[in-house]
């Protein structure tokens, strides 16, 4: 694991580095009466130790064995960033559009374009677990699901 | 002890009451389901049905929310079993034997000695929870801040030297975690910490959606890069009744597996994983036959499954006791103990008898529920998993959603969510256990006020956690598991220079 150790290991050191900074501006305090930032500073500086020894060691790793490891499957990387870009759009367009059509729209996207599934199959299980998820969640669990475009359905 | 029987009596009392035997049935059913479902674990179920309980009794809430626990921990073994697919992350081990014995053409015995090993084990669990807790109740009030503060650190050092892989990449995820429960407001001084004005951090970061992130989301991530060949089993699972044999060959697996399974339970951070991992190395040594492991040894199915539903039920007692949360689950239900006015902690059982003795004595009667449950139903489960992958994780997907944002009526939880199955998915990318961020994260808050109460009562002397003898032995402890495998990799460098 040498290069993504050493990947990994400059990001939770600069990570260390921030969050050591900021607890020093929130207040360290004093043994007596140890401040907000006290605590978050020494875990900062322990992680900041941790992830150099892990940089360290990979330097060191690199050295006896120049191994190349298959890391992130080519062939679906889009789809997983597809999948991700498509969570992301539901979470921040469900409560301005609502529940029922960012499902639906989200099942649409999964099952047709990124499974590539025949469009009547598509519809039909988008709108069936659409409906379901909607009576089960809130009708019968009351979740009070965003309503969004369809607000004036609440009365 | 005497006292204990009418406390017992009392809890029957509670949990035979129709609408909890309800609400209990209705947990291990959802609880089977989300077992046997990958990717969909016990944090996101009890998520998504949070809303439901604020309605009701603390009561009725806590006994579902349980079994939802401990349901998991039955269904997960199922897919691993006729799948080979862990449906649960204290299943993986069993998917080694458990599968290999489906191929034989043994599913049915694999899949009822896990059944009745599991049973078995959660009664022997809540036996000794009903017998230990006030025991150690007792004890708990004479804790003060130093031994919170040290019992948490043993708590977070077993999970690390535990934990598959890089025992420093394991600690490192722990000092994320406790920087991350530092987010929100200080409870001591008033003040904000590392918020920004950002709404959504004021709060804190939610634990739920963030277990959900780094257990649910990453893992359908993980499996969108390959195709998944999922090979069911197509022949009629028959013969659940393990044979005289199979009873002789596993009983002191699953013995051994009990006990193991509660003891590691018991300890904030040991839990239901790491104790399954345990008993089959345990299981492996112990057999006159180790070859056969990994080959379908029956008992390298019956020893792990008692061992995770034992602990599942050992982990009651940190919370019950201490006021610790030993995992993401109790974290929960400590919030929804919280919700209803009640302070978990060694007072609970004085202060909320109904809560204390009904809940434990509801595990008995849903074990055995789970149980007969769980034969029939073991079709059900299999056609569940017929599911094609397509549609499943969408499904899966979508619950999530649905439950990140039913926590707290936001979309912030949701975001959350999302970024942490995103730095899931490069933790296991990366190969960084995601098991001590969450429990460091859980324990996080209540560790940093131990902490600062501690040195505020020895006016700035740090010797008080070496100087109370109960502090110094675990912290002792602590210092041994961290010791510990920094000889044991040097031995493994030097044969590896030797070479």
């Amino acid at each position: 694991m040498g290069k993504a150790d050493r990947i990994s290991g400059i990001f939770w050191f600069i990570f260390s580095v921030y969050v050591t900074i900021e607890s020093y501006r929130l207040g360290l305090g004093s043994l007596r009466k140890p401040g907000p930032g006290f605590f978050f500073f020494w875990t900062g500086i322990l992680l900041a130790i941790m992830s150099l020894t892990v940089i360290l060691r990979s330097w060191r790793e690199k050295k006896s064995a120049g191994e190349k490891e298959p890391f992130f499957g080519k062939l679906n990387l889009t789809k997983i960033v597809l999948v991700m870009i498509s969570l992301f759009l539901y979470a921040l367009f469900m409560e301005k559009l609502g529940f029922l059509p960012v499902t639906l729209l989200l099942f649409v996207f999964l099952l047709g374009i990124i499974e590539k599934k025949r469009w009547s199959l598509t519809l039909l299980v988008s709108l069936a677990v659409t409906a379901i998820s909607y009576l089960i969640f809130e009708i019968l669990l009351k979740s009070q699901l965003p309503k969004g475009l369809l607000e004036f359905l609440r009365f | 002890m005497l006292d204990i029987i009418p406390n017992v009596l009392y809890g029957f009392q509670v949990a035979l009451d129709p609408v909890n035997l309800i609400y209990c049935f209705f947990g291990v059913l959802i609880g089977t389901l989300v077992g046997v479902l990958p990717g969909l674990g016990p944090s996101a179920a009890i998520a998504l049905l949070l809303p439901t309980t604020f309605k009701v009794t603390p009561v009725s809430a806590i006994i579902m929310m349980a079994g939802i626990y401990y349901g998991a921990m039955y269904g997960g073994s199922t897919t691993s079993i006729l799948v080979n697919i862990p449906g649960e992350a204290a299943s993986v081990v069993t998917c080694l034997d458990g599968y290999k014995m489906a191929l034989k053409g043994r599913a049915g015995p694999a899949l009822g000695i896990s059944a009745f090993g599991s049973f078995i084990a959660g009664t022997v669990a809540v036996i000794a929870l009903t017998f230990s807790a006030p025991f150690l109740a007792n004890i708990a009030l004479r804790f003060g801040p130093p031994e919170y503060f040290s019992l948490m650190i043993v708590g977070i050092t077993v999970l690390t030297y535990l934990s598959s892989g890089s025992m420093i990449k394991s600690l490192m995820m722990a000092a994320v975690g406790l920087i991350l429960s530092g987010v929100g407001m200080d409870t001591i001084s008033g003040k904000y910490r590392f918020t920004y004005y950002i709404d959504i951090l004021l709060d804190g970061v939610g634990i739920v959606p963030v277990a959900m992130g780094l257990f649910g989301i990453s893992e359908v991530f993980l499996n969108l890069e390959t195709k998944i060949e999922r090979d069911i089993l197509t022949a009629k699972v028959k013969n659940l009744f393990p044979t005289l044999k199979d009873w002789a060959d596993s009983i002191w697996s699953i013995i051994r597996g009990s006990i193991l399974g509660f003891f590691l339970g018991i300890i904030p951070g040991g839990g239901a994983v790491v104790a399954s991992f345990a008993s089959y190395a345990i299981e492996k040594k112990a057999s006159k036959h180790p070859e056969e492991f990994g080959k379908g040894a029956i008992q390298g199915v019956a020893g792990p499954e008692a061992a995770n539903n034992a602990a599942a039920g050992g982990a009651f007692i940190p919370l019950l006791t201490l006021g610790i949360p030993a995992n993401p689950v109790m974290a929960i239900l400590l919030g929804a103990l919280m919700i209803h006015g009640l302070q978990p902690g060694p007072l609970l059982m004085n202060n909320a008898p109904d809560v204390f003795w009904g809940t434990i004595v509801s595990m008995y009667i849903g074990n055995g529920m789970l149980l007969i449950l769980n034969l029939p139903l073991i079709g059900l489960w299999v056609k569940v998993l017929k599911v094609p992958y397509y549609l499943l994780y969408p499904l899966i997907l979508l619950f999530c959603l649905i439950g990140s944002y039913s926590i707290g009526n936001n979309t912030g939880d949701v975001l959350i969510m999302l970024l942490f199955g995103i730095l899931g998915y490069l933790m296991k990318k990366f190969r960084y256990d995601a098991a001590p961020m969450i429990l460091a994260m859980v324990l996080g808050q209540e560790l940093e006020t131990a902490f600062r109460r501690s040195l505020i009562m020895a006016q700035g002397e740090f010797s008080i956690f070496f100087s109370r003898p109960i502090s110094l032995g675990f912290l002792m402890i602590a210092g041994l598991l961290l010791i510990i495998p920094m000889i044991t990799q040097r031995k493994k460098l030097s044969t590896l220079e030797g070479d």
